[in-house]
């Protein structure tokens, strides 16, 4: 329909006659422009003070200005949605259940997303799952930059459904000649994986799947295999164990995939009136031997005569044997184990498949129920034999292809060299990697997959338990899954996916729904006890003798609590994550007796500075020279012994500063970690980045309270007089507790939310899992090996160290020690020195959120303050940077921004970093140049529980800060736990009024809401 | 205070055949006439110690405190230092210039101005180090109660460094009062001689209209009375609160009651040093020679001895404490033996020896009165002072009450290079207010000259024969 509306622009028109209408019509403006006017004469132009100058000068003056202003500033890149995924709201955390399984590591995480990014690993309490350093680091080695970010072939970059084009004709032409193909995988543990490999062996004829670990577990998995018919590892569970004897296996540490600090803890459970005797036997000091009750040190060739002797001593056999230093302690940790009868344990981490069938005799001999053949672990696959017999083979030229996902060989072979000689020989190298390294670099193909965190997997880590892993971000590179890949060239249409899907439905869930599988992240069934042939011990025992090699130094290989492998060694959070026992960060070292290192000149002088130094050595073993290794001396390892870190050294895919330390695999002939070895000092100056130079308690035995199971379990003891003594102090000349002297007026506190955070020093095992949660959670940067070496470390959780003599041993140290009466400068100097086979504490630090705070009154402007929840809290923004409140703090817990630490190409970790920022936690402000930092109890954590709470309209859950504070909740053993102290049902209560509960320097009065308690040993001897 | 009479056995204060015109020429000598050889030299020297420290400072506060030697356990160290030492060397010219003028000290009018010039200078120096020792001193004005509008901000009067913030403030202003009002009859007798019209309009300017009659020397006598009396409770109020920036903190070593006598007497003790240091000097190159004599120098010697007592007796009941608590956290205190014999030994015991030792020498007359061994004795109190703060500071907080936390810290070329651009910028100010200032109160001076003039006495004793 066609409109005849007319649309008039002024009332003019309207007045049909109006003269201006029609002048509008011709003219645009209705009165004349007095431009003649203006122009037309001539003089009063020329007198104008106007002048064209003027003018330009105008014009000038107004570009340069428009121009300035329309400067913009700092571009950052931030696109919002066009359609907002359902599941994501800006701001709100969204968390996956996911399974971490990159062939050393095996746990069920949690995972905390915002905006589509992870950002925080925890552990799925719902699984069972429990969570190290490395697991919670994980997080940042997403983000690094220096991951592979698409498909190369010969070192150019090559498309997808190229390289896969090419390859799978590569693989039918062998497949036609009939030449092998071998898949070198690391341990997987993957259900689907390995139906999907079988499938594609099936399918194929010509293939074969070798697994391989880079710290072998073969010798266990021989011996378990040989006794109970399935190639897995014992699992251990320790929550009922009496005695546990373990002979050099680390369990604390990363001993066949770890994960037993659980139950470990929980068999010392001194409240529920529990403590089981942990007797170690071994050379290093490992973080196991650090916690053990009795720490009994030998040589690594003597482990093997002391595993005999016990077993000797515990069945009454007389096995073929050596006598050894300790004999004497042996005996006695037979009688205790023979005392535990079914609750005690052997264990041994010793790397031969006949020691590994002696413990396994034990503990049969024992009926012990400490050991699990049910639940047992497939976290460790690896057969050196399929290992050696493959190089053998490539280098035979029997091998047409070598595929390698999860592995990276050409780093952690000794005989590196022979495996890439066999590579040049086979017509078809491919190599799945994450990031161009060692074995990527020397293969043809090197394909891109993506982190465990962008995708599909599943892991059966023990039997019974099968978990899985899912995609928590889209993929960050062009990356494509093993897996597909093997489905691709299978001539599959079929995704991964998809594959993984079917697989469980059909094979695992057995009715249960997927989605339900997939949200808790693990599916659990029945496992059944696996029966066990009998072991003949003699034969064992003699083999196993006559395999002892000793030398003048017996080196073991040990892996690192921070960097294990060396797969996440591109990882800043783990190289600054300081050993829990040196101290020392940002390097590996050959770790040597203060005995020998007198003998053969070591020492580690202390600069001026406040660091540490040490020579070089370089170390021979059957020929083959490690050059350059810095030696630390390390309080507590046997004499005639020696240890490197396994690990670092990794040159390929590295940013520079993370190029530290020198590669022990080198060393690892055999697969064995113990070797004979020379050492020849070669002097020099090593700069050490050690965290911690004082290591014993210097007679301040209040800091760190201990006492023994037996005293704590006597209940004639009055705690507050005899082990858990409060300072005293004269108050109008009487002796009055410290705390009951006080010279501010308190506040009522009982009313709202009051943080607690608890410390339990017995269950403490050092493992530093909360340390790297705390950088993740907070934002804390890393600052670089430099900075750590002078004191500049930014943890705002550190686990203090110290070394002691033993409780129960009367022997001389401890003599000095508690009589300074003598001479004076002498007991200075032996309180300083730790001793020879020195007892381990653990003490995690954080900021104390004194309620009467030292750093709170010495701010000239106020910046920090105390909460109304009783956090000490800090005003960054606030802060100018006097430093005082960090000299005011007797705990020390205050951090310092020297530099600027993000944005600094000074400082190229992860906040320097496109990809390395977006594990930043948005919740938390990354501090500037110039302001203190420390530890805030999490204080977004916690306000979001309460807020949350707020709007659901209940009360804050039991237990829901504990899980909220990124320490407490990546504490495996339960030692930090954070609660409210005015909600009653809350598990710190039962903490704060625990009899083994003391506050760090009570005597300054500071009235912290951090609590300790109490280390408790079991020093009882049979 | 000008004509008492004097028992002809004291010695003279002014000697030489001197009438009042030649103490005008004397002390105008230097102002007008033509710098020589050896003052460019020094200027020259200062100027670029002067400017490398600004670099320092400039390079510090363009990248972060991180370029000094501080970490994680020591936060101070060089910066509080220097700012300690140099508020204490500040302390001598107002003790110098009000309570000896309470006590009527005649020796005092020789040397208080430049004492007082020595003590406003210094004091510029120490109230550098409280700014840039901050991560963020561009912040730094956040420390002075303004009304703002960040919110309801306000600073923190528990803290120490507030209290700081006030007494140094105050300080320099009364200090810099003080010494201008005295400064002002020498103004104008240079104002008076100026041959050059910009000169004579600049201290003109600077006399504030001096005009020499008899109510100005009432006015100028009663306000020297009163700044003095308002000054006198400042000589031990700042060195008090600076010492609480320590004791009120809780770190052993620090947290100690008798410091705040114990710093003033050291203040004065270090002050005396260095004006004995600056006078020795001074003397030789202006010429000064009759007018700072042995007298003055025993004088000032007789103060360092009785406040190096103080300062002696301090550090041995410091030391009988710590080990008298029975503490273990006093076993490494800065003066402890594990002070003495750990690895700061060597800072334990310069403190001793220059600070305690080497000052016992003044005990002989021959010492006291000589000009080469005070200036030398000077020197090392100078360094002993600088050892005593360094000490406090580093050895404590390098030991503090957990074992993990114990550290050692290194200076920094940086570090070293601000504590000597101080000392430049200290010789920069130094040289040229020798330059154009009167070094010499001698309008105070003239007043005496009857009385303790050694002419005069020769006069006088001439006549009782």
């Amino acid at each position: 329909m066609a409109s005849n509306k007319k649309y008039w622009k002024s009332v003019e028109e309207l007045n049909e006659n109006s003269s201006i209408v029609a002048k509008l019509e011709e003219k645009e403006f209705v009165s004349e422009l007095a431009t003649d006017e203006f122009l037309g004469d001539k003089e009063s132009l020329e007198e104008s003070s106007t002048s064209r100058r003027d003018f330009l000068k105008y014009v000038g003056f107004s570009t340069a200005a428009a121009s300035l202003a329309a400067c913009e500033g700092p571009v950052r890149k931030s696109i919002p949605y066009v359609v907002k995924p359902e599941e994501i709201t800006p701001g709100i955390p969204n968390y996956y259940a996911s399974t971490i399984a990159d062939g050393y590591d095996f746990a069920n995480v949690l995972v905390k997303t915002r905006e589509g990014r992870p950002i925080l690993i925890k552990p799925n309490k719902l699984a069972n799952g429990t969570t190290n350093a490395r697991v919670q680091a994980s997080v940042l080695s997403l983000y690094d930059s220096l991951r592979l970010k698409g498909p190369k072939v010969n070192g150019n970059d090559v498309s997808w459904s190229d390289a896969n084009a090419q390859i799978k004709s590569k693989l039918a032409e062998l497949k036609a000649a009939g030449e092998k193909v071998v898949l070198l995988t690391g341990t997987l543990a993957s259900p689907s994986t390995e139906k999907l490999i079988a499938d594609f062996i099936s399918a194929n004829g010509n293939v074969e799947h070798v697994q391989y670990d880079a710290l072998s577990e073969s010798a266990s998995l021989d011996a378990f295999e040989e006794v109970y018919g399935e190639r897995a590892l014992p699992n251990y569970d320790f929550s009922d164990a009496k005695t546990i004897v373990s002979i050099g296996a680390d369990f604390l540490g990363d001993w066949q995939g770890g994960g037993f600090e659980k139950s470990y803890t929980a068999g010392r459970n001194v409240e529920a009136g529990k403590m089981s005797r942990h007797i170690q036997v071994e050379s290093n000091m490992s973080l196991t031997g650090s916690n053990a009750d009795k720490r009994i040190v030998v040589k690594p060739s003597e482990q093997i005569y002391a595993l005999i002797n016990l077993y000797n001593a515990v069945t009454g056999e007389s096995l073929p044997s050596k006598a050894t230093p300790k004999d004497g302690a042996i005996l006695k940790a037979a009688k205790q184990l023979k005392n535990a009868g079914k609750h005690g344990v052997v264990l041994t981490g010793i790397q031969n498949k006949n020691a590994q069938l002696l413990a396994l005799a034990l503990n049969a001999y024992l009926e012990s129920n400490v050991i699990d053949t049910a639940a047992v672990k497939y976290t460790r696959q690896g057969s050196d034999v399929a290992v050696d017999l493959l190089i053998a083979e490539m280098n035979a030229g029997k091998v047409g292809a070598v595929i390698t996902f999860n592995t990276n060989p050409v780093y952690t072979l000794a005989q590196s060299e022979a495996f890439v000689q066999g590579l040049d020989k086979v017509k078809l190298s491919v190599a799945f990697a994450s990031s161009e390294d060692e074995t990527a670099s020397a293969s043809q193909y090197a394909l891109p997959v993506p982190h465990y965190l962008e995708a599909w997997g599943d892991v059966k880590i023990q039997e019974g338990s099968y978990s899985l892993t899912q995609p928590t971000v889209n993929p960050l590179f062009d990356t494509k899954q093993f897996q597909d890949c093997l489905l691709a060239w299978s001539g599959s249409e079929e995704s991964y996916y998809d594959y993984l899907k079917n697989f469980w439905s059909k094979e695992v869930l057995g009715g249960t729904a997927w989605n339900q599988a997939l949200h808790d992240g693990i599916y659990t069934s029945e496992a059944k006890a696996l029966k066990g042939k009998s072991i003949d011990a003699l034969k064992a025992a003699k083999a196993l003798k006559s395999s002892v090699k000793t030398g003048a130094f017996e080196l073991t290989l040990y892996a690192s609590t921070a960097i294990g492998n060396g797969q996440q060694a591109n990882n800043p959070w783990l190289q600054e994550l300081p050993d829990p026992l040196t101290r020392a960060s940002w390097d590996n070292y050959l770790l040597i007796s203060q005995a020998d290192a007198n003998e053969q000149g070591f020492s580690n002088p202390v600069r001026d500075n406040g660091a540490i130094d040490g020579q070089y050595a370089n170390i021979t073993v059957n020929g083959v020279v490690l050059e350059n290794v810095p030696v630390l001396i390390q309080p507590g390892q046997a004499k005639g012994s020696l240890g490197l870190a396994v690990g670092y050294g990794k040159t390929k895919a590295m940013k520079s500063e993370m190029q530290v330390g020198v590669n022990a695999y080198t060393l690892a002939a055999d697969f064995k970690n113990v070797q004979v070895a020379t050492i020849e000092n070669i002097g020099g100056a090593h700069k050490f980045a050690c965290e911690q130079l004082q290591h014993t308690i210097a007679g301040r035995y209040e800091i760190l309270k201990e006492v023994s199971f037996k005293d704590y379990s006597n209940t004639d003891l009055d705690p507050k007089e005899s082990w858990n003594q409060v300072s005293k102090v004269s108050l109008k000349h009487e002796e009055v507790d410290v705390n009951a002297v006080d010279l501010w007026d308190d506040q009522d506190r009982s009313i709202g939310h009051h943080f607690n955070l608890s410390i339990d020093l017995s269950s403490c095992t050092g493992c530093g899992a909360c340390v790297v949660a705390c950088h993740a959670e907070n934002n804390v940067p890393v600052v670089g090996k430099h900075e750590v070496r002078v004191g500049r470390d930014m943890h705002w959780l550190r686990i203090d160290r110290y070394y002691s003599s033993e409780l129960d041993e009367n022997n001389e140290e401890r003599a000095i020690n508690k009589n300074s009466s003598s001479d004076e400068v002498d007991t200075y100097y032996a309180l300083e020195q730790p001793a020879e086979n020195p007892q381990v504490s653990f003490q995690p630090v954080m900021c104390q959120h004194c309620n009467h705070a030292p750093c709170e009154t010495v701010c000239p402007v106020a910046a920090t303050s105390h909460g109304r929840q009783g956090q000490n809290q800090m005003a960054y923004n606030r802060c100018v940077g006097t430093r005082y409140c960090a000299n005011n703090c007797p705990y020390r817990v205050r951090r310092f921004n020297w530099f600027k630490y993000n944005e600094n190409s000074e400082f190229d970790f992860n906040m320097n970093d496109e990809y390395g920022k977006m594990v930043l936690n948005p919740d938390v402000t990354v501090r500037s140049r110039g302001v203190m930092e420390k530890c805030s109890f999490c204080i977004q954590s916690t306000q979001a529980v309460i807020l949350n709470a707020k709007k659901e309209g209940r009360k804050v859950a039991p237990g829901e800060f504990n899980n909220a504070v990124a320490c407490s909740s990546a504490c495996t053993t339960g030692s930090l736990v954070f609660g409210d102290v005015n909600e009653s049902d809350d598990e710190i209560i039962a903490k704060k009024e625990d009899k083994r509960a003391y506050r760090l320097l009570e005597a300054i009065g500071t009235d912290n809401n951090v609590l300790y308690q109490v280390k408790v040993r079991n020093t009882e001897e049979a | 205070m000008s004509s008492h009479y004097e028992a002809p056995i004291r010695e003279p204060l002014v000697l030489g055949e001197k009438s009042y015109h030649d103490i005008t020429v004397d002390i105008a000598k230097p102002i007008e006439g033509k710098a020589n050889k050896n003052w460019y030299i020094a200027f020259t020297i200062s100027l670029i110690a002067f400017l490398w420290g600004i670099g320092c400072i400039t390079y510090t506060i363009g990248t972060g405190i991180g370029v000094w030697g501080l970490n994680k356990n020591i936060g101070w160290a060089w910066d509080i230092t220097n700012f300690v030492w140099w508020v204490g060397i500040g302390h001598a010219g107002t003790l110098i210039s009000a309570v000896l003028l309470l006590f009527r000290q005649r020796w005092r009018m020789a040397i208080n101005r430049s004492a007082e010039a020595m003590t406003i200078f210094a004091v510029f120096q120490a109230g550098l180090f409280p700014l840039i020792h901050m991560g963020r001193p561009w912040n730094g004005y956040w420390v002075l109660p303004i009304p703002n509008q960040f919110g309801s901000l306000w600073v923190n009067f528990n803290s120490p460094l507030l209290w700081d913030v006030f007494a140094i403030s105050t300080y320099l202003s009364v200090s810099l009062v003080f010494w201008w009002t005295g400064l002002l009859p020498d103004f104008a007798m240079l104002r008076d001689r100026a041959v050059k019209p910009f000169q004579k309009k600049i201290y003109a300017l600077l006399s504030f209209g001096w005009s020499g009659r008899a109510k100005d020397w009432q006015r100028f006598e009663e306000v020297s009375l009163v700044l003095a009396g308002l000054a006198t409770p400042l000589v031990l109020s700042v060195h008090t609160i600076v010492s609480m920036d320590f004791a009120t903190s809780i770190n052993p070593g620090w947290h100690s009651t008798i410091f705040p006598p114990y710093f003033v007497a050291g203040a004065i003790f270090s002050g005396f040093a260095m004006v004995q240091t600056l006078l020795g000097i001074m003397r030789k190159v202006t010429n000064l020679e009759n007018y700072i004599t042995r007298l003055h120098v025993e004088y000032m010697n007789m103060v360092i001895m009785l406040t190096g007592g103080i300062v002696a007796v301090a550090y041995a009941s410091e030391f009988f404490i710590a080990w008298y608590t029975g503490s273990p956290y006093e076993n490494f205190t800065y003066m402890s033996v594990g002070a003495a014999t750990g690895a700061y030994g060597w800072a334990f015991w310069s403190l001793i020896l220059f600070n305690i030792l080497i000052p016992q020498l003044l005990w002989v007359r021959k010492f006291r009165r000589s000009f080469i061994a005070s200036f030398l004795i000077s020197i090392a109190i100078n360094i002993g002072m600088w050892f005593e703060r360094f000490d406090i500071i580093a050895i404590v907080l390098s030991k503090g009450h957990l074992p993990s936390t114990w550290t050692r810290f290194e200076p920094t070329f940086v570090d070293i290079g601000i504590f000597i651009g101080t000392i430049g910028f200290f010789g920069v100010l130094f040289l040229l207010y020798a330059r154009t200032f009167p070094v010499i109160a001698q309008a105070e001076v003239k007043s005496i000259l009857k009385v303790s003039g050694e002419n005069y006495k020769k006069l006088r004793d001439g006549n009782h024969e």
